[in-house]
């Protein structure tokens, strides 16, 4: 027996597209692939939106290399660019772009987008939809911008946790547990531009993978920033604005949009993003030393002094 | 014609508090001016000669011209060398 009449679906969920909220902008994945698209929908299953879409990437999935060759391809290969079309030295991504279209379209190894698999670039993926949804509708100046960061929401508000790979954000999300507060993400956070006027910046959850999986779409207002380093003893700096601006910029990432080719623009964005959220929030070292009870206890103490006096 | 610097076209640079912060190199290089090389880097933004630049340094600070001559050429050759700003040729406004 045939059915005359389709279900109703909701407009993220038909056509195997999913649309997915970024901070004010919303980036549709495509995939025609089942088991890879029903796992993208439950990974984002918190981000999905029924907003207009920004941009619209186009997964084609292929098996072609097998995880171990698709390991060895990864270490050596390159990115490049050619009028609307990138491709890659080892063969395993190629993709086009038509940005008045708002279309991305990238055929690759389909490990690459596996969420399951170590290898799936998803995250690179999402950050460059974000960046060419912003481009098309900020004209390249994004209201908020990704940082690599840990941010933890506590007393309705957010601590951010930056550093070098290895500082420390997976260690701080784990201590975090749900006794200290509300992991945001451990990998990658949205972070607005300072309020007109004002220094009130809003920290918005993304949906990047870390150790943690992207949890709910939330957001708060940032209290301030604390640069994490290995140390043996926990201990607070306050950081002056130059040291502050240095240091953060190095942990903004890259707003580089789908064939970006001035690199001097997108490290003007990074110093301007970075002297524009130095200069209105405190930003804090946090020598750590992986002690639990002495990180909540100078950062319980570190909220109770914001707003009366400057730590030192 | 006298001696004068310009900064380079492709820095980036911001003014925090009293000093200037200057980007190059798609952000591998990062100098921190102090106040002296700031006011150095304010003036020149389209080129200026030594001569006027030490003129305006004895102006906003109690220097005497010979000393703050002498302050700039130093601190330019330094700013040339990180590759931050440039030499160049300035008329010097003067009648021959």
């Amino acid at each position: 027996m045939r059915t005359l009449f389709k279900p109703k679906q909701s407009k993220t969920y038909s056509n195997h597209a999913l649309s997915i909220k970024m901070g004010s902008v919303s980036c549709a994945l495509r995939c025609q692939d089942n088991e890879i698209y029903d796992k993208l929908q439950r990974l984002y299953h918190d981000f999905l939106t029924d907003e207009p879409t920004d941009v619209t990437i186009e997964m084609k999935p292929v098996n072609r290399l097998s995880p171990e060759d698709l390991s060895t391809a990864l270490s050596t290969t390159r990115y490049k660019h050619k009028g609307n079309r990138i491709r890659t030295t080892s063969r395993i991504m190629r993709g086009q772009y038509d940005l008045a279209r708002r279309t991305i379209t990238i055929t690759g190894e389909r490990s690459l987008v596996d969420p399951n698999m170590e290898s799936n670039h998803l995250n690179q993926l999402l950050t460059a939809a974000y960046y060419s949804a912003c481009k098309i509708k900020y004209d390249s100046r994004p209201p908020a911008m990704l940082v690599h960061a840990c941010g933890i929401l506590r007393n309705g508000h957010a601590l951010v946790f930056t550093g070098p790979s290895d500082a420390g954000k997976s260690t701080i999300a784990r201590l975090c547990g749900e006794r200290h507060g509300e992991v945001i993400n451990d990998e990658m956070l949205l972070m607005s531009r300072p309020s007109p006027g004002g220094n009130s910046i809003t920290i918005q959850s993304a949906p990047i993978i870390g150790d943690l999986l992207p949890g709910r779409n939330t957001a708060a207002p940032l209290r301030c920033i604390l640069l994490l380093k290995q140390s043996n003893k926990t201990a607070l700096h306050y950081l002056d604005k130059v040291a502050a601006h240095l240091r953060f910029m190095r942990q903004i990432i890259s707003p580089v949009c789908i064939g970006q080719k001035d690199k001097r623009s997108v490290y003007s964005m990074i110093a301007d993003f970075s002297a524009e959220v130095t200069g209105a929030i405190p930003v804090y070292e946090l020598e750590f030393n992986l002690d639990e009870k002495s990180l909540w206890q100078i950062t319980g103490e570190l909220e109770g002094v914001q707003g009366r006096e400057e730590w030192n | 014609m006298t001696s004068g610097a310009a900064r380079v076209e492709d820095a980036i640079w911001h003014r925090i508090g009293d000093r200037v912060v200057v980007i190059r190199n798609d952000g591998r290089a990062t100098h921190v001016l102090n106040k002296t090389a700031a006011f150095i880097w304010d003036i020149c933004e389209d080129g200026c000669g030594i001569d006027e630049i030490a003129k305006q340094l004895c102006d906003r600070f109690d220097v005497s011209f010979e000393e703050a001559h002498a302050d700039v050429r130093e601190i330019i050759e330094e700013l040339v060398r990180a590759g931050i700003m440039k030499q160049i040729k300035k008329t010097t406004g003067r009648a021959s």
